[in-house]
């Protein structure tokens, strides 16, 4: 069973985001274009195509600075998931932002070339050997395909089309892009007459792109720490490991064999885990192949049915079977082998909320 | 300038090769080796930019889920 491709899935969150993304660029473009020349110094005005072209620039920066920041930012602070989810919009609005800059840039400047644009574009300054006027275009237009290859494949299909390995491997060039955007920034603008806002953003952007994705490393290999630190104690006290919490399906178990008679069911159900004997007290039917219905499992041989959460049978009947704790650790999760009296509650382990 | 015009005519014969990866893909081969792009239509014309920027890996992909394919029947 499959789900059909829609050309942009949309719903009311995701239209949200991208009116809030739209006014937002709308705005700082206006402000950029119409309300900053009232600003600047009259002694260097600055012609109308070149402002459009440092805001529509700039914009793709700080674009670009964003959706870097968005991903160790969901990591720091869930609430920032949001973003996370909705990135895609964003991704091709900032290719779409950098193609106008580009577009104004080869108005302005070789619109007029007794060659070709492009090739005027290519082979104004071929001057790669010095780093004072490098042809700082050409880590423009890097950038630029990278931008475009992104936000070409950023539907969907593309994900399922190419693999995830390949995809991911494919959308980690965004780190190439922003890299080749500041050495076009650095090469480029920043040589110019000198302009402390524009240098002081461009270092902002590069401090808190390096220092988010610096600081997430550092707490991800902390929490690794402290996980196998838990997992090695939790051991340590008789505790086994269960397996991966991606080995269990949804509404469905995974059976943990401890010894010959003992085996012990751990369902994954509504965000939470619970673990029960494999056994039901009826005629020792594994529980472990029912289903989950409404936080019961219900016995595949001849249907008796348990709550999950304390291993009773419920109301009029009676029936009960052993429970256990578990602990998840990052995605590991564990067992406590001594089973609890049957009908022991265990508050189930929430998947979501674990530590 | 001799250079400049080798790339860009590099760059545009890459991508006449890639139009006819998207034609030859999105008419034969999607519904090949994606089952959801069966009977979908409206949105394989946002798959044509895709296409003729990365076809090589396309057809590399293309080929390797037909062989999948192959390898389960």
């Amino acid at each position: 069973m499959s789900v059909q491709y829609m050309p942009v899935l949309w719903n009311r969150n995701k239209i949200f985001y991208d009116a809030v993304l739209l006014i937002a660029v709308g705005l700082y473009l206006f402000v950029f274009i119409r309300v900053a020349p009232a600003f600047e110094d009259v002694s260097k005005p600055i012609d109308g195509a070149i402002l459009r072209m440092r805001a529509f620039g700039s914009c793709a920066f700080l674009m670009l600075t964003i959706i870097l920041c968005i991903g160790p930012l969901a990591r720091l602070d869930r609430r920032f998931l949001p973003l996370l989810y909705n990135r895609r919009h964003f991704g091709v609005l900032t290719a779409g932002i950098a193609a106008v800059h580009a577009n104004y840039v080869l108005g302005w400047y070789f619109n007029f070339s007794p060659t070709d644009k492009y090739a005027a574009l290519l082979s104004s300054n071929t001057s790669y050997g010095q780093v004072l006027g490098f042809p700082f275009e050409s880590l423009g237009i890097a950038a630029l395909l990278i931008l475009f290859v992104l936000a070409a494949t950023s539907h969907d299909f593309w994900l399922s089309f190419l693999g995830a390995p390949i995809w991911k491997a494919l959308h980690m060039s965004i780190y190439a892009a922003y890299a080749f955007v500041v050495l076009h920034v650095a090469f480029g603008a920043l040589q110019g007459p000198a302009d402390p806002i524009f240098t002081g953003v461009v270092a902002a952007s590069v401090v808190l792109v390096c220092g988010l994705h610096f600081m997430t490393g550092r707490m991800e290999a902390a929490r690794e720490r402290g996980e196998e630190t838990a997992k090695a104690s939790l051991q340590e006290n008789g505790w086994v490991v269960a397996g991966d919490l991606d080995d269990i399906d949804e509404d469905c178990a995974k059976v943990v064999t401890l010894n010959e008679d003992e085996r012990v069911a751990i369902f994954k159900y509504d965000g939470k885990l619970s673990a029960i004997t494999n056994a039901c007290a009826h005629q020792n039917g594994p529980l472990g192949e029912g289903k989950v219905l409404w936080g019961c499992i219900t016995c595949p041989w001849h249907g008796y049915q348990y709550n999950l959460a304390d291993g009773r049978a419920p109301a009029p009947f009676t029936e009960k079977i052993s429970t256990y704790r578990l602990k998840l650790i990052g995605s590991t999760v564990l067992l406590d082998p001594n089973a609890l009296p049957p009908g022991t509650h265990v508050d189930p382990v929430e998947i979501g909320g674990a530590a | 300038m001799q250079t400049a015009e080798f790339l860009i005519d590099i760059g545009r014969y890459y991508l006449y090769a890639g139009g006819a990866v998207a034609v030859l893909f999105l008419v034969i081969g999607i519904e090949r080796v994606e089952p959801s792009a069966q009977e979908s239509y409206a949105f394989r014309p946002l798959l044509i930019p895709g296409i003729c920027l990365i076809w090589p890996l396309v057809l590399y992909r293309w080929f390797h889920l037909e062989r999948e394919k192959e390898a389960e029947e």
